[in-house]
């Protein structure tokens, strides 16, 4: 197997008493995409939170190519080409469908963006192609608060794929979808995966995980209880059994 | 002897800011409403007394219309205000814009009755006497002690023995238990108004026999109780109440190194410095940035 | 009758670059700060002092009060850097009180409450423009330009990233936006352009004190824009209009007595800012919120 793109290694969070994440480690490989499933609470969001720099870890490391980005700023994290959605979309509300793209892939702080105007057309243009991919072209001056509710998921995909980045970090992305949207998604992040995106996802629907996932990661109040095939571990009673009974409750 | 005379004013003051501030910071800590208006729940009681006062009435009869005419603004405040924002929305911005343009309303209806300036009610309980050699103090100062530590130790009493009080604090612990509350959680929002509001009754009373009132108190009043607020530590009832005591003892005490325009900088400056340095406050949990 | 429409005029394009600069803040980076008449007074007393002290010319005294006003405007971006919400709001009102203290006690730089007196008549490249219509053509000059800076600006990256980060700070973040260089900017220029409004006032006024870099100037800054619409080009104008026509109009009413014209007035633009964040949140010429 290649050396791993983003690889966590014994990473650890607590909130107060509570162990959101302990000694977790995981190996994103170039191309593949996992499946990161648990019960609610235990600890997905909050490891996506500790990669991307939003979250400080208390212990463990963060390695993007092999180099530590322990430590660094969400916005520089970003910047080296790691991509996220959040599970409550976070869209840019009061900005156009259009703007939401564009604005997440401008970069430079300074008042404008450098390279002039071919750089510009090449945004514009990577933002058409995003819009057109995700389906939401039509849409495209309607401000992001306007939007149905499938529309803003695909909206916070859009975003993410307009960027170009290596890696992406999709939290739940196709909870509450239709049948027909739920298709539309899985083919989009198919499409994505076979680019050679590295993608992490965050999902409930073990179908979803099934159809898409290359391995599956198993979270579980904080602690990562396995890793491996999607057979296997759909096949492991025990896993199962923690992953349903948990969400009844 | 100046720095006793000055910490004994200043405790004074602070007694009155302490039960102000708790007031807000109760209704902060339940609603999450920032009802920067409190101030002018402060200005109305405290002119409701005076024009009782005035008309003739015996004190207590004032004191009651003070504290009628103030929650009354706090519970209008909440039903008509901040609803109907909370319905469609409505940011925090939203909610503090319109707080703000009611008490500025509140502000120039008084300027328009009671006219610009100072006010006073005149009492034999703000006659001071000397009490060791350099020292003076008036009854005013024990009753404004009494009145904040009696109110104090009933509404903790309250709010840790009785049902309603577990279901505000419950609310102000863990504001997720607002949305769980469902029903009720209207009326544990109406109550903490109430509470809140009759809380800057006793201040604006005694105001208006200390210092005395002019129709830009509710600004002052408000900017003290979020001083202390923020200070204390956001939705702490404790933090606010001790926070207030502090700014009073400060403000006072800064008159005896600077002149006394500084005193009432010195409390902003306290809450600048804590909103950069601790932002969580004295008794707050954690604020992520 | 000329005499008063310019100066109703000249004091609307003043107030109107105050608008527009606060919009800066408020509208397009979600920065609430009631403490712009802090920079507005910083450069008015800046812009004062160079012309009593250098030369009145308009120029360098409106580059000195931005300048004065962008340096101690790192007043405001610390807490913005570092608080949020309620907290920054009380973060800024701390400010507000405290500079009007300072205002009022360094009298070696401010005049005390007795402010700074004697201001000279301005040139403008040595030529004289104290003349009403002169000087009020210069200032819609200088509020023409600075819509067209904002304009422009806002239509760019450098707009688009500031209300990425007003929508949602952890997402523009995620994004690759730069929160604190952004958030430094805006507040540096937001309370730079108030100070070239300072410099143009304390001409006009040929005297400055603190009493117009209260409280209560910051909130009538802060109704303009919010009555008139947030994060569009024209709603602070509109609602500078609103504002001051008031009282002028306020004042042809025969019923009102001239000494109570002010508590009328705070009465009224009090309860619109009440009732627009009740029935319409976005403002005059804001867009509301959509339906769904
Ligand atoms: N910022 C936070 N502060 C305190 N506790 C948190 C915070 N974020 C998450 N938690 C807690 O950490 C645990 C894991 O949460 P999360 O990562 O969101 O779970 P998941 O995404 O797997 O459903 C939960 O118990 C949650 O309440
Ligand atoms: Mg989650």
């Amino acid at each position: 197997m290649s050396a791993p793109l983003l690889s966590v290694r014994g990473l650890d969070k607590k909130f107060g008493g509570l162990a959101a994440v302990q000694q977790v480690d995981m190996d994103l490989h170039p191309g593949v995409l996992t499946a990161l499933v648990g019960p609610n609470g235990a600890g997905k969001t909050t490891l996506f939170n500790l990669i991307t720099g939003n979250i400080p870890a208390d212990s463990g490391e963060v390695l993007l190519d092999g180099a530590s980005i322990r430590g660094r700023s969400p916005h520089h994290i970003a910047r080296l080409g790691v991509a996220r959605s959040f599970q409550d979309l976070r869209l840019f509300a009061r900005m156009t469908v259009r703007e939401n793209v564009l604005a997440a892939i401008e970069h430079t702080a300074w008042l404008w963006q450098p390279g002039g105007r071919s750089a510009r057309r090449a945004r514009e243009a990577a933002v058409e192609q995003a819009l057109e991919r995700t389906g939401l072209t039509a849409q495209a001056n309607a401000r992001a608060m306007d939007l149905a509710y499938a529309e803003r998921k695909f909206l916070s995909v859009a975003r993410i794929l307009a960027t170009g980045s290596r890696i992406w970090l999709l939290d739940e992305p196709a909870s509450g979808l239709d049948l027909h949207s739920r298709a539309r998604f899985v083919s989009l992040v198919r499409q994505a995966a076979a680019e050679g995106v590295t993608i992490c996802l965050i999902e409930h629907n073990l179908d979803i995980v099934t159809e898409l996932a290359d391995r599956i990661a198993f979270l579980d109040r904080g602690a990562k209880l396995a890793e491996g095939d999607p057979q296997d571990i759909l096949r492991d009673p025990e896993l199962i059994g923690i992953y349903f009974g948990e969400r009844r409750t | 002897m100046l720095f006793l005379q000055l910490f004994i004013s200043g405790l004074q003051t602070g007694a009155i800011y302490a039960l102000t501030a708790a007031g807000f910071a109760l209704i902060f800590g339940a609603t999450r409403v920032f009802h920067v208006a409190h101030g002018a729940t402060f200005a109305l009681a405290g002119y409701a007394y005076l024009a009782c006062t005035d008309a003739g009435l015996p004190w207590p009869a004032g004191a009651l219309a003070a504290l009628v005419l103030a929650v009354a603004f706090g519970l209008a405040m909440d039903a008509f205000i901040y609803r109907p924002i909370q319905r469609h929305e409505g940011s925090f911005f939203t909610v503090f814009v319109a707080a703000f343009g009611m008490s500025i309303v509140v502000q120039s209806v008084i300027e328009l009755v009671f006219g610009r300036g100072f006010v006073t009610v005149s009492s034999a309980l703000t006659m001071a006497r000397q009490v060791a050699p350099g020292i003076y103090l008036a009854d005013i100062f024990w009753v404004a002690a009494g009145v904040a530590i009696a109110l104090f130790v009933l509404v903790t009493l309250f709010l840790e023995r009785t049902r309603a009080g577990i279901g505000l604090r419950a609310l102000s612990e863990n504001p997720e238990l607002l949305r769980a509350y469902g029903l009720s959680s209207r009326r544990l929002s109406a109550m903490a108004f109430g509470l809140g509001s009759a809380l800057a009754v006793p201040g604006a009373i005694l105001t208006t026999m200390t210092s005395g009132l002019q129709p830009a108190i509710s600004h002052q009043v408000m900017l003290i109780s979020l001083a202390a607020a923020v200070v204390g530590g956001i939705g702490s009832l404790r933090g606010a109440a001790l926070a207030g005591l502090l700014l009073g003892v400060v403000e006072n005490l800064v008159i005896g190194v600077l002149d006394t325009q500084w005193s009432a900088a010195a409390g902003f400056v306290v809450l600048f410095a804590f909103i950069l340095f601790k932002p969580s406050g004295l008794f707050g949990q954690a604020v992520t940035r | 009758m000329t005499a008063y429409l310019l100066n109703l005029a000249t004091l609307a394009t003043i107030f109107g670059i105050l608008a527009a600069s606060l919009n800066l803040l408020i509208g397009y980076a979600g920065i609430f700060s009631v403490a712009h008449a802090v920079f507005f007074g910083l450069g008015a007393y800046a812009g004062a002092q160079v012309a009593m002290l250098l030369v009145p010319d308009v120029l360098l005294a409106c580059l000195a009060g931005g300048a004065v006003a962008a340096l101690l405007s790192l007043g405001l971006a610390l807490p913005a850097l570092r608080v949020r919400g309620e907290y920054f709001v009380a973060a800024s009102l701390g400010l507000q009180m405290m500079a009007v203290t300072v205002f009022s006690e360094a009298h070696a730089l401010t005049g005390g409450h007795g402010g700074l007196v004697g201001i000279p008549l301005p040139t403008l490249l040595g030529f004289d423009v104290s003349a009403q219509g002169v000087f009020l053509t210069v200032c819609l000059a200088v509020l023409a330009l600075i819509l067209l800076a904002i304009r422009m600006l806002m239509r760019g990256s450098f707009g688009r990233s500031l209300m990425a980060i007003r929508d949602s700070e952890s997402a523009a973040e995620a994004f690759g936006k730069d929160v604190r260089q952004l958030k430094t900017l805006v507040v540096v220029l937001g309370c730079a352009l108030a100070g070239v409004g300072g410099a143009l006032f304390s001409f006009y006024m040929m005297f400055v004190n603190v009493e117009s870099f209260t409280l209560e100037q910051s909130i009538l800054i802060m109704a303009m824009v919010i009555i008139g619409g947030t994060a569009t080009l024209a709603g602070p104008l509109v609602g500078v209009l609103l504002l001051l026509l008031l009282p002028a109009a306020l004042s042809f009413l025969p019923f009102i007595p001239p000494t109570q014209i002010g508590a009328v007035q705070q009465f009224i633009y009090g309860l619109a800012m009440a009732l627009l964040m009740i029935f319409r949140p976005a403002g005059i010429a804001g867009q509301s919120a959509g339906r769904r």
